[in-house]
């Protein structure tokens, strides 16, 4: 049989019950804003009974555990697609500064060519007009300083993005010494048998975070969480971090380490990923485009020369020079004397013979297949592609995180109703276990003068 | 079934959709174009730029074709000259050949035409901006100089070649005619039949008078012939000119339906993006103070 002080224990218990409910609801209303915040639910339940004589009497409520509720395969989903949003918006910053420098269809390159060409076309009505020679170099100056100044943006572009691979990888060393620490804790816990859970939340807003710089392979160890890069090699082993070095690449560029290996090329999304991508594969392929496009302009212009005679009625030279390891950015003229055009074919001044030789490498397909004006076009195309393709990444990307953040959130997220609801749940149980109290207290004091002879309280 | 209690980011990720569509519809309607970064359209971009030189190289060869122009119309009337000379030069062999003429009147005649050969190798001597048109392509050198010791009384000092001008795409005109071709051609020699006429009339032999008269007459022909390829190129320069204009049109219009924002469509979106936009504020303002805590006061 139950006794009274079994009555007075078990609303005791209770009480404390709720209380520790109380602080759990309190506690999910207070990180309802916090980022990362998976929200605890209490998990009651019954004391075990005892048994007296033939009767089962149940012993109360017991407060089991609080546990956070979460779900790891979105988190990991959602660690994915962060890591190709970052990289998407990466390539995006880095290809839009590309394609800025190909916008204007009257500017540029392109214009320049065509402008160049058409003072040679116009020189062919009055080949011996040194005001028309004097357009034509100036003509070509411009054109070449087009060359170079496009080449060095791209190179600015490049190495502003070679400084973000720097930082990134500093952030990244930094993230990792963190998750190691927090892991090394969250390990301990885990192995006692407790729920980590604040350390989680803390331990999965750094992850995220990580997964912003680059694409990280998560493994679930019985000491916590193993960390590797793309390529595999460790970044948080248990309660150790291995951090990445930076090194001279072979294009001059910064290369990532990871334990005296070269991981660059292996390194996907992410912001460190999208730089790389940008810096190393995008922005070379434009400017391998744009040299070949220079170097062959400029050879097929000076064989054209060499067909004919300049004013002097000297054999024609080149006007063009370029070095083989970057004609874009090494373009220039080998004079600036408008004599210098070889217009004439048969060395007299008054021809233009030789005009239709040099106007050839305009309409003429280059070795590579395309004339000149459509190579450029290609490089347009090429620069706004890849930009776009930037774009339709981040936003699939963006759309994915934030529907498998909305699917967290629904899980893990903190609604005001629902603890509300609890805490009037938690309230009422709290005031019914103080009643029982009072009452098991009345109870008592009536036994207790059961024996003074005074009544019993009505 | 629980739903995400924290729909702000959703919301707020619509707002940024409309802010995005207005900042689009609003560069179209101020750019007036549809292509603002090669991205918008790639294909686009690149046919702009195809675009753009061909409508550079238009503008090209009709400057091509005035500056030509002027050239062959100065070449065309230096030939009229030649050829009202010519018939001077014809009439008065005629009246040298008719038998009726004392030796002095014959001088007289002689001294006339030999004038009307000074004249001519002026005429052959013309320059246009400072290049000889008769001198072939070496356009520096004086073409004619009076040579008594030469059998046509001149030397010809300029080559035989010719210059060529692009005026359209795949379309060149010869721009000049060698002027020994013009003044001393095979089927015809102004000069030498000047100068034979001039020799005749000093000699005073009728017959040779006759027969320079009538050479000179097939040289005339032969001019005249010659000059029909400058009206002829003047002809095509002028319809080529029209041809340019359309092109002109065309290629601009071709760009602008590459290129050319539809503003009504603009506008529409415009508007279309900040109904939405509103749209999501507002459902913000009610939905984030709404829930249980409210109802429990």
């Amino acid at each position: 049989m139950g006794t009274l002080n079994t009555a007075m224990w078990i609303a005791a218990q209770a009480l404390d019950v709720d209380q520790g409910a109380l602080n759990v609801t309190s506690n999910n209303i207070a990180n309802a804003s916090t980022p990362g915040y998976s929200r605890e639910v209490v998990d009651l339940t019954e004391q075990t009974p005892v048994e007296s004589g033939n009767l089962t009497v149940g012993m109360g409520v017991n407060l089991q555990q609080i546990q956070s509720v979460r779900s790891q395969v979105l988190s990991l989903l959602i660690e994915e697609q962060t890591t190709q949003q970052s990289g998407s918006q990466t390539q995006l910053n880095g290809l839009q500064q590309v394609e800025s420098l190909f916008s204007d269809p009257t500017q540029g390159v392109g214009a320049n060519l065509t402008a160049f060409f058409n003072s040679i076309s116009q020189l062919s009505t009055d080949p011996s007009n040194p005001a028309q020679r004097q357009s034509v170099i100036t003509a070509a100056q411009n054109l070449v300083s087009s060359f170079n100044q496009d080449a060095q943006s791209l190179g600015t572009i490049q190495q502003s993005l070679n400084q973000s691979v720097s930082q990134s990888v500093s952030q990244i060393n930094s993230l990792s010494q963190q998750i190691a620490q927090i892991n090394g804790q969250v390990g301990q816990m885990q192995q006692l048998g407790k729920d980590p859970g604040t350390l989680l939340d803390q331990e999965n807003q750094l992850i995220n975070q990580l997964s912003q710089l680059t694409n990280v392979n998560e493994i679930q160890t019985e000491n916590g969480l193993t960390l590797t890069t793309g390529n595999g090699t460790a970044l948080v082993v248990g309660n150790q971090s291995y951090s990445l070095q930076l090194g001279n690449g072979p294009t001059g560029m910064q290369d990532v380490f990871s334990q005296g290996q070269d991981i660059t090329t292996t390194i996907q999304g992410g912001s460190l990923g999208g730089a790389i991508q940008v810096r190393d594969q995008d922005i070379p392929g434009i400017l391998n485009q744009l040299n070949t496009l220079a170097g062959q302009f400029a050879t097929s212009f000076n064989a054209a020369q060499a067909q004919g005679f300049d004013l002097n009625g000297n054999p024609g030279q080149a006007l063009f020079a370029f070095n083989a390891s970057g004609a874009a950015s090494s373009l220039s003229l080998t004079t600036m004397d408008p004599d210098a055009i070889a217009a004439s074919s048969d060395g007299t001044a008054g021809s233009n013979g030789n005009i239709v030789n040099l106007m050839a490498v305009e309409s003429q397909p280059l070795p590579s297949g395309q004339t000149p004006t459509d190579s450029y076009a290609n490089i347009v195309a090429q620069s706004g592609n890849l930009a776009s393709q930037a774009q339709a990444n981040l936003t699939a990307s963006t759309a994915s995180v934030n529907q498998l953040n909305d699917q967290l959130g629904a899980i893990s997220g903190v609604s005001i109703n629902e603890e509300t609801t609890n805490l009037l749940t938690y309230q009422n149980a709290f005031a019914a276990a103080a009643r029982v109290v009072t009452t098991v207290d009345q109870m008592t004091t009536a036994v207790l003068d059961m024996g003074s002879g005074v009544t019993a309280v009505s | 079934m629980r739903v995400n209690p924290n729909f702000s980011p959703d919301i707020l990720q619509d707002l940024y959709q409309a802010q995005s569509q207005e900042q689009t519809a609003l560069e179209q309607l101020a750019s007036g174009k549809l292509i603002n970064m090669p991205s918008d359209n790639p294909a686009g971009a690149a046919e702009l730029v195809q675009n753009q030189a061909l409508q550079d190289q238009t503008d090209q060869y009709l400057q091509n074709t005035s500056a030509v122009e002027g050239q062959l119309q100065t070449a065309d009337s230096t030939l009229s000259s030649v050829v009202d000379s010519l018939n001077q030069a014809i009439s008065l062999g005629t009246q040298g050949a008719n038998g009726t003429n004392s030796p002095e009147d014959l001088q007289a005649i002689a001294q006339q035409v030999q004038g009307i050969q000074d004249q001519m190798v002026q005429l052959a001597n013309t320059s246009y901006q400072g290049n000889y048109i008769f001198a072939g392509t070496d356009t520096n050198t004086v073409p004619f100089t009076l040579d008594s010791s030469a059998p046509d009384g001149v030397t010809y000092n300029g080559n035989t070649d010719i210059n060529t001008v692009q005026i359209a795409q795949g379309n060149s005109v010869q721009t000049n005619l060698p002027g020994s071709q013009v003044f001393q051609g095979s089927g015809g020699d102004v000069f030498g039949a000047l100068q034979q006429l001039i020799t005749a009339l000093q000699s005073g032999n009728s017959t040779n008078i006759g027969t320079a008269t009538t050479q000179l007459g097939t040289a005339l022909n032969y001019l005249s012939q010659q000059r029909v390829f400058y009206g002829n190129v003047v002809d095509q320069l002028n319809s080529n000119q029209t041809f340019l204009q359309q092109e002109q049109v065309s290629l601009e219009s071709e760009a602008n339906s590459v290129d050319g924002a539809n503003l009504a469509q603009a506008s529409t979106n415009l508007s279309q993006a900040q109904t939405t936009q509103s749209a999501a504020l507002a459902a913000l303002a009610k939905v984030i103070p709404q829930n249980l805590l409210q109802y429990l006061q």
